[in-house]
């Protein structure tokens, strides 16, 4: 091939090598920065407003039974719960190994099989849980009640576990009689559970809404070929509503509660756990005019020392996402959406000033009129239902400097066009 | 509650931040960068041959000799380095800044429709700074500033030349400028559990015209003049349906020569001057723009003959001051050139090489140096 038909043919194939890659742009020249670009933003202005409307406490939950987990707690004169575990259906009949299905005239090995919470339990010594019986036929969703026949005369069983016996699995056998007797009578069988002991216990069982319901096992006949019967707590009451029946197989009572917060305080989890909710009234010039790059609600602390002063209680902020035509802050704290993973930690004891950042609201409250979206929050504890601890915090009724307050951190907008 | 309403008064009025330039480049401040309007043959010459281009957008009468009905495309990347005290950014920018298309109409008249990247504003930024937020001197946090910019305002002229001989040739052109900027700036936090990173776009539309009259003559055949001349209308800058600022565009008045004396070469120069102060009232923050000269001088002699054809050989060079400035100091560029020119497919298509080195300063540290390809490609159908 002659030089004088390859010389345009390498030209061509170099001017493509040189402009294929030039096709891509990179206009990104921050290496040249600061001195040829300085800041655009402005400084970072903060603005503290009184912009609390509305603060209360409100129950977290919308039913009994509704949380994750089943406290039993003997915490001497502060702290007393109990757990209920309801069978209403409990099998009549089971099928022996390589035989047709026959009655249940025999209960053998009869126990609960629990999920324990091993990192909630609190006492070294020794617990004694106690089961009672605890169907009635009187109101079944009364405290009063239910707590009432925690008595000698419906005492099924208990078993004692030292400390090292508490395993992920507990198995708590009970009496076979009074399964049996429930069978035979085609009567309901509903568990109370009571923690007793020579010093403090606590411990969480973990319930049917955590997807670890307890499980009652038992042999309908001593031959081992035979796999033993399995039955799930189901509450057939209330009638006609499914969904508190279902939050009703397993729930916590509570015999014994630390001492409510004092009117005006701001309390969240506890027993009976409560929410936090908060409404503010933020000027939309505020959202709308300038840029937002941080927003804090400012809460003081106020130290409760009932139970457990120095343990770490997770609290966390969701913004609610009830619309204005939910008036009442104990639902609108219903329905609410999380605006942050990252949790604030506080002891109950503490006190002092409290951070807690709303980035992820006003981002949001940013994209929503308050007609839609108010801009209101609660402030939850990720172990609500679970664990007596109760943070409080001053309202807007006390003193100016305790106050919850809301701290803006802003930027005025850049206008962007000509140079 | 008054007092709540009294601080939200106060945060509305404490007004808008003045915005610094962010432009990241020597050859971006204000408007952007004006490409020049020039063919990669023009450019390859140092500009030199401009005024007597067809297809360069400078000289309306130029496209008198164009010879045969042609389309013509370019494309040229710049490979830009700025070297600041802070450290050196490399940067690849794309663009197509010239697109014509001219049509012998008769003996005497030629039309010509072109499109050419007046002034492009395509930068990007990103900055990071120790911002306090938050009540406490100790809580700071790093900002991250970007900004990005892309977009251009383009020359698009229609022309109409007349000419009766080789001689002379004149014509006039009439120019609409428009084009937009797309702006986006965010700051950006690095936890977003507590901060709020934000983001904001605009953007400019820009509209103007101008006219233009150019000449050429020839009073022999080894020397050529030519002369051309833009007279600059209002433009105006619009975000959305609001006026944000006006201008005139600048006047631009150039004057050719060329040698053709030397069997097979020919000699040219340019010089011109454009008043690019016009532009400094379209600013929001005092952007400084100062006139400039524009001077070039470039030879095109006939190369090597490959596969019968005729490649032509091009160098040259050039001087101008670019339109706007740096801390006050006016941003100079100094560019020098070589190309090619290749016909293709029986004289039908053409394509034209140019690569130039161009170095730019601003009386400072800083200094930018960029490597710009064009590519031309002219066809005739």
């Amino acid at each position: 091939m002659k030089i004088s038909s390859l010389l345009p043919r390498l030209l061509a194939t170099a001017a493509l090598f040189v402009s294929i890659p030039s096709c891509s742009e990179k206009l990104d020249s921050s290496a040249a920065c600061p001195v040829l670009c300085p800041a655009i933003g402005g400084d970072v202005q903060n603005l503290t407003l009184d912009a609390v409307v509305l603060d209360t406490t409100v129950q977290a939950f919308s039913g009994l039974g509704a949380e994750p987990g089943l406290l039993l707690a003997a915490r001497g004169d502060t702290l007393d719960t109990r757990v209920i575990i309801r069978l209403d259906s409990l099998p009549t009949t089971f099928v022996p190994a390589g035989d047709t299905a026959r009655p249940i005239s025999s209960v053998d090995s009869a126990y609960l099989q629990l999920r324990i919470d091993t990192l909630s339990i609190k006492g070294a010594s020794s617990v004694t849980i106690e089961a009672y019986d605890v169907d009635t036929t009187a109101n079944d969703t009364s405290t009063a009640a239910i707590v009432a026949l925690f008595r000698p005369d419906r005492f099924i069983s208990a078993q004692t576990f030292v400390r090292a016996d508490l395993k992920d699995t507990l198995k708590y056998y009970i009496s076979n009689s009074a399964v049996l007797g429930k069978i035979q009578n085609n009567a309901r069988l509903r568990i109370g559970l009571r923690a007793t002991g020579p010093g403090s216990s606590q411990l969480k069982i973990n319930s049917a809404e955590a997807g670890l319901t307890p499980v009652l096992s038992f042999r309908a006949t001593p031959d081992t070929a035979t796999k033993p019967l399995t039955v799930l707590p189901r509450s057939k009451t209330p009638i006609g509503d499914a969904i508190a029946a279902s939050h009703l197989t397993d729930y916590t009572v509570i015999a014994k509660a630390p001492a409510a917060a004092p009117p005006g305080t701001l309390a969240v989890g506890g027993l009976p756990t409560h929410r936090v909710y908060l409404r503010f009234d933020i000027p939309s010039s505020i959202i709308d005019s300038a840029t937002v790059v941080r927003a804090t609600l400012l809460l003081n602390q106020s130290p409760n020392d009932a139970i457990d002063p120095t343990d770490t209680v997770q609290l966390l902020p969701q913004v609610v996402l009830a619309g204005k035509v939910v008036t009442d802050p104990a639902k609108a704290a219903q329905i609410v959406g999380a605006i942050s993973i990252d949790t604030l930690k506080l002891t109950p004891g503490g006190a002092g000033l409290t951070n807690v950042e709303l980035a992820g609201a006003f981002a949001l409250w940013r994209a929503q009129k308050p007609d839609t979206l108010p801009r209101a929050i609660t402030l939850r504890s990720v172990s609500e239902g679970n664990s007596p601890l109760e943070i409080r915090f001053f309202s807007s009724e006390d003193v100016a400097a305790l106050r919850p307050r809301l701290r803006i951190s802003y930027t005025s907008r850049v206008p962007l066009g000509l140079p | 509650m008054r007092k709540l309403y009294l601080a939200a008064i106060a945060f509305c009025t404490v007004g808008f931040a003045v915005r610094g330039q962010a432009q990241g480049g020597l050859s971006l401040q204000g408007l952007g960068y004006p490409t020049g309007q020039l063919s990669a043959r023009a450019e390859a010459t140092g500009g030199g041959a401009a005024d007597f281009d067809a297809l360069s957008l400078v000289n309306p009468a130029s496209i008198a000799g164009v010879g045969s009905a042609a389309l013509y495309f370019q494309y040229s990347p710049e490979f830009r380095r700025v070297t600041t005290a802070s450290g050196t950014a490399k940067t690849t920018t794309a663009r197509f800044p010239l697109a014509v298309g001219v049509l012998p109409m008769g003996q005497a008249w030629t039309l010509g429709l072109s499109s050419s990247t007046f002034l492009d504003r395509s930068l990007e930024t990103s900055l990071s700074r120790t911002q306090i937020v938050g009540d406490s001197a100790t809580d700071t946090v790093t900002v991250t500033e970007r900004n990005r910019i892309l977009g251009a305002i383009n020359d698009v002229r229609l022309a109409l030349a007349w000419s009766r001989t080789p001689e002379f040739r004149i014509g006039v052109g009439a120019h609409v400028f428009t084009g937009s900027n797309r702006i986006l700036f965010s700051q950006l936090f690095p936890d977003s559990a507590k901060f709020i990173s934000t983001s904001q776009s605009g953007r400019i539309s820009y509209a103007g015209f101008a006219g233009s009259l150019g000449i050429e003559y020839h009073p022999s055949r080894a020397i050529g003049f030519a002369f051309s001349g833009r007279k600059g209308g209002d433009l105006r800058a619009q975000s959305g349906d609001t006026a944000i600022g006006s201008a005139r565009l600048p006047d631009h008045y150039s004057a050719s020569v060329t040698y053709e004396g030397i069997t097979g070469a020919s000699i040219s120069a340019r010089v011109a001057h454009d008043g690019w102060s016009s532009l400094a009232s379209l600013s929001s923050s005092g952007i400084q723009a100062f006139d400039g000269w524009d001077t070039g001088v470039g030879v095109e002699a006939s190369g090597p003959r490959i596969l019968q054809r005729i490649i032509t050989m091009r160098a040259g060079a050039r001087f101008r001051t670019l339109p706007f400035g740096l801390n006050g100091q006016k941003v100079s560029e100094t560019s020098f050139a070589a190309g090619f020119g290749l016909p293709l497919t029986r004289e039908r298509a053409a394509l034209d090489f140019a690569l130039q080195r161009a170095s730019r300063s601003a009386g400072s540290d800083i200094k930018e140096r960029g490597f710009i390809l064009s590519f031309g490609l002219r066809v005739s159908p």
